[in-house]
């Protein structure tokens, strides 16, 4: 051990500073010599094989991953910086976004950039345009087929290209061919997204990162050894694991100005706007007539959380109904709000079913604010209630073999048991879905699940299919968790479990969404909702086609093709009690609207693709939602945006390279990727520092002397 | 002159206390986490080994050129790895990965000397000892490399320190990693010190 070897030294240690220099020169002198000789040996020591070279061979079966590793398998640092500008604009319900990419190539080679990157989970994506210099290149919508042969195409002759995929409803890739070294290349997207209206609060959320998504299943048979665009491979069960899987660093491993977002966002509500929160950032706001302005206060926001605006109007001033038309390549196409505005005063009994997500991807803020979470739901339990806790990681446990009655005793227990949670293993959230739906339920009790979770899964849609299959008489409620929650998955998954969703920023402001979910969960407020267009059959033309249940504070929405209509619209629906519940809108007042279409032909590939959910559509739908995208150029999972520049950039000769831009781990993660931990002491620095300076200090002395004699 | 030389022994001998203390902080560390990893398992609790304290003893850890198993204390941040090795991945209940770091330049030196082949053993809150063979060691790049809890197999053991052991640096960018897994049945008479609970 290092303490055996330098036990000699205390002997040593005290003995220079204290012997008087007059006495006894010459003896003294002769023990000076001999200390310093032993100080000389400690010191080689220490120092002797201090450059010793760092052997590496590198096995990745232990576990860990590897970046940035260039053909010949040596380290290469990211040469790729990344800076991003979303520029906002929402009149009414719909949000317009230009979301601008800069790929800045620091590098001495030419690059190809590859970025996975989250949009909101109802983004239309619309627009394209690479900005190379002086350069724009208008992008169009093409079969994603196409799209890849000529963006291949024009990388292999030198020519600047870019294109954007969807790989999931809210997943996207760009790639960028040929950006010459030392410049920059910028992508240009226009999308547009529905802003979330409830409870007289509206709001808007622009994800800037992604929680790693667990790739339930074995890996597929042939692993690709080529360049891999992302940590994970194929499994049995996420067939484009390696599509969805980008590098996911913390926000110290990327160049200093890379990873920073610049957002503004203008709300032109058409209603008088009381306040303006966000609970993600701070915020600076500038209001200009009924318009306001809003910017982060820090300039460049680091993208490591999703930006969420809310904005409220002046009280008297919510709205209660809303219509908008637009008027697109001779066809009209209609929004419809309409707020109930309902609330009912009692309590059900319930059973409760509290399922809990325990993987590796929650670890850090994201479990504390799921067990406050939680611990928050216990809290609104009567003792009529019946509940359950379930937790899930790899596996499934459940604290109760079945729902218990919430006794003090009980709940209680239930306490300590999820103060205990810690985050850690895989994401197997089916066994979880099997568990909390599968059991009949209590006769009596309305059977209600709320499933917390980061929904950082790859197999969504199996699970959405396990969703309705399983559902029986129950609701399912999500609550997505920390700073960048995969919310197409809250979503959807409340739409399939006919309840509602929220989520949960920061562990401060969990409280209010909270309150808000838990009242809304006494009840649903209107069931069998009906529509009733005027004219005759428009129902192949509305969206969504069945609405689902309405929850206390929650509009209706609906999105319509129509030849010019007019009237009245009518919903009717039932109430708690049992009685009807009758209420018109009057299309005719109708404001104007702008790209409605879009949101439209979304609505209309989503439900074309809900029809299956295995990923398997037939060539038919295939064929109809390609030309539904075309016409309204949309992106989807078939249909891509390209961008080639006809003239070449990059002469032949030269090579590009390829590089992943990786993605930041969302603030307060401590996911699945662990830094090795810093392991060293300044010991022998000090160590030997010391012994060197005791050892100037000694031949200082001897010399001294010897000059003195 | 002479006030510059004292000085200068003054200074030096200072720095080298203070390079000597950590050394002797991570010893007395020790004792006084067996005395408190004694009295956790006497108390099935977590006990604070001081009352400062931000960690506790989490496990323990016996390596073949040490005569005495070492106290772990759960998690890893600097303060704590100054008084023994750290969990920084801990299996539940005893199964699945774990992941233990420790400095270099005390607790985690005789990393030096395991090599394939060389017996571990790790004992956990309740008293059972678990045998892991080391299986290799490797030298990683911590900037470029991380390790990824969940494709790490369930019985593996991964001891991290610092590479080179003799470099001066205390922020160089290399990990030495030993990576161990589990035996199927420890040796027989392998309970090395009886605790205050008796095991």
């Amino acid at each position: 051990m290092l303490l055996s070897v330098l036990l000699p030294a205390p002997d040593v240690r005290p003995a220079p500073a204290a012997r008087p220099l007059s006495r006894r020169p010459r003896r003294s002198l002769r023990w000076v010599e001999g200390v310093s000789v032993w100080l000389v040996m400690l010191l080689l020591l220490f120092v002797h094989p201090l450059y010793a070279e760092a052997a590496d061979e590198p096995r990745p079966e232990t576990g860990a991953s590897f970046h940035f590793l260039s053909a010949d398998g040596r380290w290469q640092a990211p040469a790729m910086v990344l800076t991003t500008d979303y520029r906002v604009t929402v009149t009414g319900m719909v949000a317009q976004t230009r979301l601008r990419q800069e790929f800045a190539n620091t590098g001495r080679e030419w690059r190809e950039g590859v970025f996975v990157f989250p949009l909101p989970a109802d983004a239309s994506v619309h627009g394209l345009t690479m900005v190379a210099g002086e350069r724009r290149i208008v992008g169009e919508i093409q079969p994603r087929e196409m799209a890849q042969r000529a963006y291949e195409a024009a990388r292999d002759h030198g020519q600047q290209a870019a294109r954007v995929d969807q790989q999931r409803p809210n997943l996207f890739t760009t790639r960028l061919a040929n950006i010459p070294p030392g410049e920059s290349v910028t992508v240009e997207l226009q999308y547009q997204q529905l802003v979330r209206y409830q409870s007289g609060e509206f709001e808007l959320r622009l994800p800037t990162t992604l929680t790693p998504r667990y790739m339930p299943g074995r890996p597929a048979s042939n692993p690709s050894r080529q360049w891999q665009e992302g940590w994970a491979v194929a499994t049995t069960e996420v067939a484009d694991a390696e599509r969805i899987s980008p590098f996911t660093v913390a926000t110290a491993d990327v160049a200093d100005a890379s990873h920073r977002a610049r957002v503004a966002v203008t709300v032109n509500a058409g209603l008088p706007v009381a306040r303006v929160t966000s609970p993600s950032h701070a915020l600076t706001t500038t209001w200009n007539g009924s318009a306001v302005t809003v910017t982060p206060t820090e300039e460049l926001v680091t993208m490591d959380r999703d930006f969420v605006l809310r904005w409220q109007p002046v009280r008297s001033a919510e709205p209660a109904a809303a219509v908008f038309r637009e008027t697109w390549q001779g066809e009209e196409y209609l929004l419809a709000m309409l707020v109930p505005g309902l609330d009912n005063g009692q309590w059900l009994a319930r059973e409760l079913v509290f399922v809990i997500d325990t993987s590796g991807s929650m670890a850090g803020e994201s479990i504390r604010q799921a067990r406050a979470a939680l611990l928050e739901g216990l809290a609104t339990l009567t003792p009529d209630d019946r509940f359950n806790v379930i937790r899930f990681d790899s596996e499934t446990r459940s604290l109760f073999i079945d729902s218990v009655a919430a006794s003090a005793n009980n709940l209680a227990r239930a306490r300590r048991y999820v103060m205990a949670l810690e985050a850690d293993g895989g994401t197997e959230m089916a066994p979880a879905l099997d568990a909390a739906l599968g059991s009949e339920g209590t006769p009596g009790l309305v059977r209600q699940v709320v499933f917390i979770t980061d929904g950082a899964v790859g197999n969504e849609a199996a699970l959405f299919a396990r969703i309705r299959n399983q559902l029986g008489n129950s609701r399912l409620f999500t609550v997505g968790i920390g700073s960048a929650p995969n919310m197409h998955f809250m979503r959807e998954a409340a739409r399939y479990g006919r309840g509602t969703y929220t989520a949960i920023s920061d562990l401060a402001t969990l409280a209010e969404p909270l309150a808000g979910l838990f009242g809304k969960m006494k009840a649903p407020v209107l069931t069998d909702l009906q529509v009733q267009w005027p004219g005759a059959d428009s129902g192949e033309a509305v969206f969504p086609r069945r609405p689902g249940d309405l929850f206390a504070g929650e509009p209706l929405l609906q999105l319509a093709k129509d030849k010019g209509a007019s009237g009245e619209l009518i919903v009717s629906g039932r109430l708690p009690d049992g009685s009807q519940w009758q209420q018109p809108l009057d299309l005719d007042q109708a404001a104007p609207g702008s790209g409605l279409h879009r949101l439209w032909a979304r609505h209309k590939v989503d439900s074309l693709q809900d029809q299956n959910f295995d990923g398997q559509v037939s060539d038919a739908v295939r064929r109809e939602i390609t030309g539904i995208a075309v016409r309204h150029q949309l992106m989807t999972r078939y249909t891509s945006l390209v961008a080639v520049d006809k003239s070449p950039a990059r002469p032949l000769e030269e090579d590009l390279v390829a590089e992943s831009v990786p993605t930041l781990l969302p603030a307060g993660s401590t996911t699945g990727m662990l830094r090795y931990p810093a392991t060293a002491t300044a010991a022998p620095l000090l160590i030997g520092l010391g012994l060197t300076g005791l050892m100037f200090a000694l031949a200082a002395t001897m010399l001294r002397r010897r000059v003195f004699q | 002159m002479s006030r510059l030389i004292l000085l200068l022994l003054v200074v030096s001998a200072g720095v080298l206390g203070a390079g000597l203390w950590i050394p002797l902080k991570a010893l007395v560390a020790q004792e006084l986490l067996t005395l408190a990893w004694a009295e956790s398992e006497a108390r099935q609790a977590q006990i604070r080994p001081w009352p400062w304290a931000d960690t506790w003893p989490a496990a323990r850890l016996a390596l073949p050129a040490e005569e005495r198993p070492m106290v772990v204390l759960a998690g890893a941040h600097g303060e704590s790895l100054a008084f023994g090795p750290g969990l920084v991945v801990a299996g539940e209940r005893g199964r699945g990965p774990v992941v233990i770091a420790g400095h270099r330049d005390t607790h985690f030196r005789a990393l030096k000397e395991l090599s394939r082949g060389a017996q571990v053993r790790l004992q956990h809150p309740g008293g059972r000892w678990q045998g892991f063979q080391v299986v290799g060691t490797r030298v990683v790049d911590s900037r470029y490399e991380m390790i990824s809890t969940a494709d790490l197999a369930e019985d593996v053991l991964l001891l991290v320190t610092c590479y080179p052991f003799d470099s001066v640096d205390s922020n160089g960018p290399l990990r030495y990693v030993v990576e161990a897994r589990e035996l199927p049945h420890i040796p027989a008479g392998s309970t090395p010190l009886v605790t205050v609970a008796g095991q």
